[in-house]
């Protein structure tokens, strides 16, 4: 996989996940984070730090950018969420804005 | 809900800040108007995005607590069923978490709007300091600016635009940086004034010819529209179109004065070309519109009826000299504006009108009606190659040719007969070799002549003189153009029209059968004897003036009948016979006697008979001898004169047979009308009668009330209603 087509995301604990960028433009704070002209910080170093998201939340925001591509394409399947997940990951959608 | 899972479901203490502290807020945003400074002078690329976000989030996002407190509240009220305690909690939580959201937010969008503001006021003094030619360049640098800066600033503030602004109305980030951008560079006092100026310049300067800047032109055009359709409309388009109009205004009087109408449409096409051009290269589209009619109504409006009436060069002479593409040209200027195709239309049909009246009441032209019909042919011709070429096809100018040429055919009423005669003289003589496909051609010019003649009737009086005359002398070139043309006539006209004359070439039929089966039977008997040809007619078919009597002398030596007229052939004494005497042994009418003498006599190499004094016409004191010679090869052909136009008695009479017949038309059209409507009052009959018999002839009113009282006085076919 070449490096333009990556972004790294960090979690508050400094955990990296490197996934396709295609997955993490699902977010639209993402997508503007790296194609709102003028280059920003996080653009030219490709990397995004969040510290207000732990590394639990933002491994399964990584799973949901995957299915969400699966399901857009037509492959349904259930997206299966642990209950004690719930809350920080509506807030951490919120923010992302998914 | 089971109390299994009610054990397993905990609620963890939230890890965010929760803020209050209004000093926090003077903090984060500090840190905001740090980044849009930066974003300004363009020293982004230190700038954390996530940052940003995260700041600007933090400090509207307190709405989300009271969203998940709602949320949470609501699962807990439902598993504890207290509900009171909830509601109550609810209630209490959600308006202080309201209180610090909107102040917080307003506080992050006045201060977004105050230093979007100080700093346009910055570029607003910049771009006025800028001389001459630069300002427009330097406009669009800063609009280019500001642009790309206001993407970032929106990107940034996305979360406020997506929670904050919604709920509380306001413009979202995006608008507000435009309409700042507006008031503050825009409109001010010396940009607008100085910005309307120079753009109407450009465009008086590239309409002067020279090459100006298009681009720029384009961009900035595009910044107005970018502010909102009105700021474009006002600020460019109405002063632009205002510019405009006095210009052409100017320009159609300098051109029309100086040039004449061809030159002058092809100036004002081309004017009207390069504004089309202008606004796809940097105008809105939709001014495209607004700015041809402003062309459209300053030349060509204004101008219209002196450049369809300009003499030497106007309309009429365009048609006068086929000028095909100054005609088109005009043609697709008038399309343009309201009435400018009628009044083409107006005066062509003037034009057409009187070279049309000119013709048919031109003495000279009467006199050869062949000649007559041809150059009507050629009338019609040629403007229908005009319309067809120039004028697109227009229905509307078809119609007028057609109305004009009904107008003035039926000015002469001796055109059906001279219809008639030139399908005669086609038939006879003028198609002779000639293809099929152009004889087609020639019916079908006919046919469109006949269409236009009101008195169908009369056309087929004549029509059927003329065949009859063909037919008996065997004149006729084709068979099959004679049949195609009825079968024309039959399409046009109904069964009706035709059945006579079809019923002629029955009798034709019949009569040769006849005559071959007498041939079959007695040739042998008779040798070298003349030949005899007889034709049996149908009364009624036939013309019926042709119950002339004839006295055959009993020396017959050549027979040959036509329906009116005998070519008489005689053995004569060698001191010949006076006129006189000829008259009274035939028995024959002068008109039709003198006519055969004189083809018999008078022809040049022909003469069967001599006549003294020798000369042209026949005199009543002629005296006719028998031109002696003999020989076997020599085959005399005998041309009777051409069916000569009708004199002027003999029209008279046409015309009153015609009459005539029309009174048993009207009155049977009148008695199918009555059998269909039972009551009618007098006006609605004659309309009625009129489109019934329109097909065939225009019926007299007058006539028309005439065949009423008569119906209703001798056969009581009508009673008048007794109310009245």
């Amino acid at each position: 996989m070449k490096k333009e087509d990556t972004v790294k995301l960090i979690s508050s604990e400094g955990f990296e996940f490197v996934i396709d960028k295609n997955a993490a433009m699902v977010s639209q704070t993402i997508r503007n984070m790296l194609t709102s002209p003028g280059g920003f910080a996080e653009t030219e170093r490709n990397e995004v730090t969040f510290p207000e998201i732990s590394t639990t939340i933002l491994e399964k925001i990584c799973q949901y950018f995957y299915w969400s591509l699966q399901y857009a394409s037509g492959k349904e399947t259930e997206f299966y969420i642990e209950p004690e997940l719930t809350l920080e990951l509506m807030m951490a959608a919120n923010y992302l804005h998914t | 809900m089971s109390s299994q899972k009610k054990r397993n479901f905990q609620i963890e203490a939230f890890k965010h800040r929760v803020v209050v502290d209004p000093k926090y807020a003077e903090k984060t945003w500090k840190i905001l108007e740090h980044a849009i400074h930066e974003i300004y002078n363009h020293n982004a690329s230190g700038l954390s995005f996530e940052e940003l976000y995260s700041v600007q989030c933090a400090c509207v996002n307190v709405k989300l607590y009271s969203v998940v407190c709602y949320i949470l509240f609501r699962v807990l009220g439902f598993l504890n069923r207290n509900k009171e305690i909830k509601v109550g909690h609810k209630q209490a939580k959600r308006n202080a978490y309201n209180m610090v959201l909107h102040k917080f937010g307003e506080k992050l969008y006045s201060g977004l709007v105050s230093t979007m503001t100080s700093h346009l006021k910055e570029i607003a003094l910049s771009i006025e300091a800028s001389q001459g030619d630069l300002f427009l360049e330097e406009l669009d640098r800063k609009w280019t600016e500001h642009n790309k800066a206001l993407q970032m600033i929106r990107d940034i503030l996305m979360y406020m635009d997506r929670t904050f602004i919604p709920s509380t109305h306001r413009t979202p980030v995006h608008e507000l940086g435009l309409n700042l951008w507006r008031d503050n560079i825009v409109h001010t006092v010396k940009i607008q004034l100085r910005l309307k100026d120079t753009l109407l310049e450009l465009v008086q300067k590239e309409r002067g010819g020279e090459v100006i800047n298009r681009g720029l032109m384009r961009n900035i055009v595009k910044m107005l529209m970018d502010l909102g359709s009105s700021v474009y409309q006002e600020d460019f388009e109405k002063p632009f179109l205002v510019v405009s109009a006095d210009f052409y205004r100017g320009e159609s009087q300098l051109f029309i004065e100086s040039c004449d109408c061809g030159n002058y449409l092809k100036k004002a096409e081309k004017r009207l070309n390069e504004e089309i051009e202008r606004v796809a290269h940097y105008l809105d589209a939709r001014s495209e519109v607004k700015i041809t009619n402003v062309v459209e109504r300053e030349m060509i409006e204004s101008q219209m009826t002196r450049l369809v009436q300009m003499e030497n060069s106007g309309l009429v002479n365009m048609l006068v000299d086929d000028k095909y593409d100054d005609l088109g040209r005009m043609y697709n200027l008038f399309r343009r504006v309201p009435n400018g195709l009628t009044s083409i239309r107006d005066v062509m049909t003037v034009h057409l009108r009187e070279t049309g009246r000119h013709l048919v009441s031109d003495g000279e032209r009467l006199k050869d009606p062949v000649d007559f019909v041809q150059r009507l042919l050629d009338i019609k011709d040629k403007h229908d190659k005009i319309i067809n070429l120039a004028f697109n096809n227009d229905k509307m100018f078809q119609n007028a040719l057609n109305s004009s040429f009904e107008y003035f055919i039926n000015l002469n009423t001796r055109s059906p007969e001279f219809i008639s005669l030139f399908v005669d003289d086609k038939l006879r003589k003028g198609l002779k070799g000639v293809s099929e496909e152009d004889v087609e051609i020639v019916l079908d010019k006919v046919m469109m002549l006949f269409r236009y003649l009101q008195e169908k009737d009369v056309f087929e009086k004549y029509y059927k003189q003329h065949l009859a005359k063909r037919l008996l002398s065997a004149k006729s070139v084709s068979e099959d153009a004679e049949r195609s043309l009825i079968l024309k006539l039959k399409t046009e006209c109904g069964y009706q029209f035709t059945s006579k004359l079809e019923g002629m070439f029955t009798d034709m039929k019949t009569s040769d059968d006849t005559m071959q089966g007498f041939y079959a039977a007695m040739g042998h008997e008779l040798g070298d004897g003349p030949t005899l040809g007889v034709h049996v007619l149908t009364t009624g078919s036939w013309p019926t003036q042709s119950t002339t009597t004839c006295n055959l002398p009993p020396e017959i030596l050549l027979l040959q009948t036509s329906s009116k007229h005998i070519t008489w052939g005689h053995t004569v004494d060698a001191d010949g016979l006076s006129y006189r005497e000829v008259e009274q042994a035939t028995e024959i009418p002068t008109s039709d006697l003198k006519r055969c003498l004189q083809s018999l006599a008078c022809a040049k190499g022909k003469n069967v008979l001599r006549k003294e004094p020798m000369s042209k016409d026949i005199g009543e004191d002629n005296r006719i001898f028998f031109n002696k010679f003999s020989s076997k090869f020599y085959k005399v052909k005998i041309g009777t004169v051409v069916a000569p136009k009708e004199s002027e008695p003999e029209k008279q009479e046409t015309r009153q047979r015609v009459e005539e017949d029309r009174k048993p038309q009207i009155e049977a059209a009148i008695v199918r009308i009555m059998k269909a409507r039972r009551v009618l009052d007098h006006n609605n009959i004659v309309a009625e009668v009129t489109k019934q018999l329109q097909t065939r002839f225009l019926p007299n009113p007058v006539v028309i009330k005439k065949r009423i009282e008569s119906l209703i006085g001798d056969g009581k076919f009508l009673e008048r209603e007794r109310t009245i």
